[in-house]
């Protein structure tokens, strides 16, 4: 089976998010699972053509977020993706997958950060909101990474968006907490931000606030959403987990390096 | 006044990249030489070697060209990596740019027996390991794992470019590379 060339990928991708980015992030996540699956045996092909119908499944879904250049972004993102997968194949404990998707993901703000940047390429207000609010999920997604990785590494950074987007009330709430926290013009920059938060935490050793300290009204928000690395589902939860996100501590000295201090 | 060698591998360089390199025969290599198949094989001995002449050659050009570039323009390191991409653009948006030679190699020789083959990846890590050695410099803490990002979206734009020039695809690739090498050193 050629792997970028078959429905049962485009299957796998379509019913593993319910948005556009969350569909071209997962191919990472699925590309990997079947190269680590036992007893297969993996056929790459030797190419990437734009014509083929992963390519074209991708081209729809960077249509679908307003992607600047979507033909360009299917295809650059397959390229990526079929390289890692080339590479992962002779080199299985390389994490070119991990790499290329978070290579993917900057490749997604670099061709969509404009149009929310510059509101005249947009109709309305609430199209600016939806975004800002998508973006400003997608940076507190990639701040619960961590935890997030830990349990499961099927689940997809943008599972935020899934929700935003199952209900508009809220993508148009979400916005205006944004405003508040003064997040709606969230740039590729503090996107980066985002980005270096969980590479951060991701490194060192964190140390979550006892429960037992935690109000009783915030205990299972605080356990399920920031200790447990599972995604709000509605606002108020999510204004309340990120304001004891902020309180976790970590410590990034090496652990040989602050063992050997005598 | 270049050596005979060295107008073979010029010939065969050019028509390698403008023509493929299995559908280049020895025999167009010759007559666009103006030379003889005995001549060619006294110096290659066989077209394979031949092809791996012309992969070391051009790898050692572009990397000495991005080198000297990069040293003439900036002597601070965490500058680097970002003007790295400012070349890069320059360098695949020019009229001349036939797409990069081990990229090219490895898709027409996919099999990982081949000499061919071995030599494109082993290009390609050169090429990772050299972003990472800037990136190091630049005191990132996870060189490694940015170098790995920067080369895919670096190899996956090249190609985007080879299928079809002046996609623009570059352009993206090198916003996506400030994004990502911001990411990074803020977390360094």
């Amino acid at each position: 089976m050629d792997i970028f060339n078959s429905e049962w990928l485009i299957r796998m991708l379509e019913k593993s998010s319910n948005t556009p980015q969350g569909r071209i992030l997962n191919l990472f996540d699925i590309l990997g699972d079947w190269l680590a699956a036992p007893n297969l045996h993996v056929i790459l092909s030797a190419h990437i053509s734009s014509h083929d119908l992963l390519t074209n499944y991708l081209s729809k879904q960077a249509t679908a977020m307003h992607a600047a250049s979507p033909e360009i972004l299917a295809e650059h993102i397959a390229l990526i993706a079929h390289n890692a997968a080339l590479q992962t194949a002779s080199e299985p404990n390389g994490n070119h997958l991990k790499h290329a998707k978070v290579a993917a993901n900057a490749l997604i703000l670099a061709q969509t950060q404009k149009q929310w940047a510059s509101p005249k390429s947009i109709h309305s207000k609430r199209t600016i909101y939806g975004i800002a609010a998508s973006f400003f999920v997608v940076g507190l997604t990639i701040a619960w990474l961590p935890t997030f990785l830990q349990t499961s590494s099927q689940q997809n950074i943008v599972v935020a968006l899934d929700v935003m987007r199952k209900d508009n009330s809220t993508e148009i709430k979400t916005a205006a907490f944004a405003s508040n926290s003064k997040n709606l013009s969230l740039s590729a920059h503090e996107a980066a931000t985002m980005y270096a938060k969980y590479e951060q935490m991701r490194n060192g050793t964190c140390q979550f606030p006892e429960a037992i300290q935690i109000p009783d009204r915030d205990k299972a928000v605080y356990l399920e959403n920031v200790v447990g690395g599972k995604l709000p589902s509605n606002l108020k939860d999510l204004a309340t987990a990120n304001i004891y996100l902020e309180k976790v501590r970590c410590n990034f000295t090496p652990m040989l390096m602050a063992n050997s201090v005598g | 006044m270049i050596s005979l060698r060295e107008k073979i591998l010029n010939t065969a360089s050019n028509l390698f990249q403008t023509q493929g390199i299995n559908s280049t025969g020895v025999d167009t290599i010759v007559a666009a030489a103006g030379t003889t198949k005995m001549t060619l094989y006294k110096y290659f001995t066989s077209k394979e070697n031949l092809i791996l002449a012309v992969l070391e050659k051009g790898h050692q050009d572009f990397q000495t060209w991005l080198n000297d570039n990069l040293n003439a323009s900036t002597k601070k390191p965490s500058e680097k990596l970002q003007i790295l991409f400012d070349f890069i653009e320059e360098w695949v948006t020019s009229p001349n740019f036939n797409g990069m030679g081990f990229i090219k190699a490895s898709a027409e020789f996919p099999s990982e027996e081949n000499a061919v083959h071995q030599l494109s990846s082993e290009q390609s890590r050169q090429f990772r390991q050299y972003i990472s050695t800037l990136a190091t410099e630049a005191n990132i803490h996870d060189a490694d794992g940015l170098a790995l990002q920067l080369s895919l979206l670096f190899e996956g734009a090249v190609q985007a470019e080879q299928m079809k020039r002046g996609s623009g695809a570059i352009k993206y690739a090198k916003t996506a590379a400030k994004i990502l090498i911001d990411g990074a050193k803020k977390a360094s």
